[in-house]
């Protein structure tokens, strides 16, 4: 990677949004197009807000949560990693029935998968006991 | 680009006929989703079952603000109305369309064709 920028988060709600501003300055800046900051916006926002809500219930250690930008021969790279409970969204969230009615769609339940159809490649696994979430769009 | 990570989301109600209409600027996303709740839920109570939300200055928003959005159009439909999306910018369509809300929410180019549609 020729370019690259970590990020370490606290458990506040409001750490997504710093990350996601983080992010479209980096991106913006090297010249990444403004869908692809969009659609990694929301992908960062959905996972992290996630993580920082669901992640560490009954974990008790001190949380360690970590997302790391990279950019280099031609690819925009991002690395979320977190210490808490083992999560793999790509098969551990449950898929909404985006067919239902409007009286019986459930609310909510949606991030993950918004977060999952909008980036082109992402990839989940548990080293070292953390989530380890990678990202990845050719430019 | 501009930046938005500070920026709240506001929202601005008017009347239109039977229809109320709440102008959405700014962004969405699990830290105001609350407020944007509260003034959807203002306008919804004012009195009309019909609301247009007009997301022409509405940059960014995050399954939070769909379930805010979800909510109302089930609050309006249980009082014999409904909720229609306007000028929706591309990345907020994407968004909508992803999440399957296009098929459960109706959305049209212009404020006049959303107050129509009711």
């Amino acid at each position: 990677m020729d370019v690259t920028l970590g990020i370490d988060l606290g458990m506040d709600r409001h750490e997504p949004r710093r990350v996601v501003e983080v992010f479209e300055r980096f991106a913006t800046a090297n010249g990444v197009s403004d869908l692809v900051v969009q659609r990694f916006c929301l992908a960062l926002d959905e996972i992290l807000t996630n993580v920082i809500s669901y992640g560490f219930e009954k974990v008790p250690k001190e949380p360690r949560i970590r997302v790391d930008f990279g950019l280099g021969n031609g690819v925009l790279e991002v690395r979320i990693r977190d210490n808490g409970r083992s999560f793999n969204p790509l098969v551990d969230a449950p898929l909404p029935d985006l067919t239902l009615p409007v009286d019986e769609r459930p609310i909510g339940g949606l991030g993950i998968h918004l977060a999952k159809n909008l980036v082109h490649d992402i990839s989940y696994r548990r080293e070292q006991k953390r989530n380890c979430l990678t990202i990845t769009q050719p430019l | 680009m501009r930046d938005r990570g500070l920026e709240s989301v506001k929202v601005t109600t008017s009347q239109s006929g039977d229809a109320v209409i709440a102008a959405v600027s700014g962004r969405v996303d699990s830290v105001n989703a609350t407020s944007f709740e509260q003034e959807l839920s203002k306008a919804i109570e004012g009195g009309s079952s019909r609301l247009v939300v007009d997301c022409g200055e509405l940059s960014y928003i995050s399954s939070a603000g769909l379930r805010i959005l979800l909510l109302a159009v089930k609050k309006t439909r249980a009082q014999g109305g409904g909720v229609a999306l306007c000028q929706v910018q591309d990345h907020v369509r994407e968004v909508l369309e992803v999440s399957g809300f296009t098929r459960i929410m109706t959305v049209r180019d212009t404020v006049e064709q959303a107050i129509e549609s009711f």
